[in-house]
């Protein structure tokens, strides 16, 4: 992941934030809160970027005695594009679930969120869609371009459910049968 | 929030990834992260300055939260600005190394008051009147070109921008869309005015074709 990377940064900043809570009590940033004439006070529970909220849970209050480690500034909570229900429908039948509609990087969010907790079965369940998901999209972007008259209607709802990395795959695989069948029909005209 | 702002410029940024040209410089967007990174900064610097220098986070961890985050802010603000400048910076040297004209190209557009129809899918301007290009993006162009064609000068019996296209032929037909003057060619000289038709060697004229003086007739 590049520091220039378009896609990381829309990732570090999705629509969906991550539930924070807040472990102090901080008298200037009441405007997270929407409320800046108020101090933020300890326990309370707010959507933060992913840009913002990782770097905050993962900083120790307190440097000068690391043994303090569990001390962070807010405590992260899974973020709604993973749980418990996403989860399940994703365990059920992945290609059922348009996975743009919980995030537009929603693999991107998924890797980033496995970094700081400990999830084995969430992984599992990603890598698993993944693959499932994958195979479909082949398909769909070989058929897109074998017959033109597949109507422009089915292949933008099938693209709509993708998530941008998706996309990019879909988008790859379909220039590469393009590119193949181009490739193909110069050899037979010489 | 702080960030919003700079994460608009992003997806402006990602638009353009996607698109064949390139949109207008978003000067405002640009001016208004650049503000936003400086009110931080004085923020900061408030909070800081009743500590004379002796701040420790741990004893004050409310400010050290209030920093932090505003820190976080900044660098995220940088993050997309250089973010934004680079796929820009990117793209323009793409355009220079397949040969366009691009200062000359946005310039003209302006003059004709929309995107060009038949030039290559160079610039556009959105807003009718300023360039695509912000003034330091033109010169950045320029120096570019300079250093390209520094570059391309060590080797002079290759063309590295050349087309990597085999000629289907040796001389092909051209028409002229806009006034490019006189061109010496191994046949003598032509003057190509607009509207004309010239039956010419390829090689002599690739060079106006990328640039959309001249247009191949196949």
């Amino acid at each position: 992941m590049s520091y220039y990377d378009i896609d990381a940064i829309l990732t570090d900043a999705e629509q969906k934030k991550v539930p924070c809570k807040f472990e102090l009590d901080v008298p200037e940033l009441g405007y997270l809160d929407n409320n800046p004439s108020q101090p933020l006070k300890a326990g309370t529970s707010i959507g933060l970027p992913l840009w913002l909220a990782e770097p905050l849970a993962l900083t120790s209050r307190s440097p000068n005695n690391p043994e303090d480690s569990s001390s962070s500034f807010v405590t992260l909570d899974l973020p709604p594009s993973l749980s418990n229900e996403v989860m399940s429908a994703l365990k059920a039948d992945p290609r059922a679930v348009p996975l743009r509609d919980q995030s537009h990087n929603f693999y991107g969010l998924g890797t980033r969120m496995l970094d700081v907790f400990e999830e084995a079965e969430i992984c599992a369940i990603l890598r698993r869609t993944f693959v499932t998901r994958a195979a479909d999209i082949a398909l769909h972007a070989r058929k897109a371009g074998a017959t033109e008259d597949m109507g422009v209607g089915a292949g933008e709802e099938f693209l709509r459910g993708l998530e941008e990395w998706e996309r990019k795959l879909f988008r790859k695989a379909h220039e590469g049968a393009k590119g193949t069948k181009e490739w193909m029909e110069r050899v037979k005209k010489y | 929030m702080y960030g919003d702002l700079g994460n608009k410029l992003v997806q402006h940024a990602k638009r353009t990834q996607n698109l064949s040209h390139l949109p207008p410089y978003q000067t405002e967007l640009v001016r208004a992260v650049t503000r936003e990174v400086r009110d931080l900064d004085k923020d900061v610097a408030d909070l800081l300055e009743p500590f004379q220098g002796s701040f420790n986070p741990a004893n004050d961890q409310a400010t050290a939260c209030t920093l932090l985050v505003n820190h976080l802010s900044m660098r995220r603000n940088k993050r997309c600005l250089l973010a934004y400048h680079r796929t820009r910076a990117d793209r323009l040297e793409e355009l220079v190394w397949k040969g366009y004209d691009v200062v000359d190209l946005a310039g003209q557009q302006v003059r004709d008051g929309q995107g060009g129809f038949n030039g290559p899918p160079g610039m556009a301007t959105g807003n009718g009147g300023t360039s695509s290009l912000s003034p330091q993006e033109e010169d950045y162009v320029r120096q570019y070109s300079d250093l390209l064609a520094a570059y391309k000068g060590q080797w002079t019996d290759i063309d590295l921008t050349g087309s990597l296209e085999p000629p289907r032929d040796l001389f092909i037909d051209v028409r002229v869309l806009k006034d490019a003057g006189e061109i010496q060619t191994e046949y003598g000289a032509i003057t190509l005015t607009k509207n004309s038709q010239f039956y010419v060697r390829q090689g002599d004229v690739e060079r106006l074709i990328a640039q959309g003086y001249l247009q191949k007739l196949s």
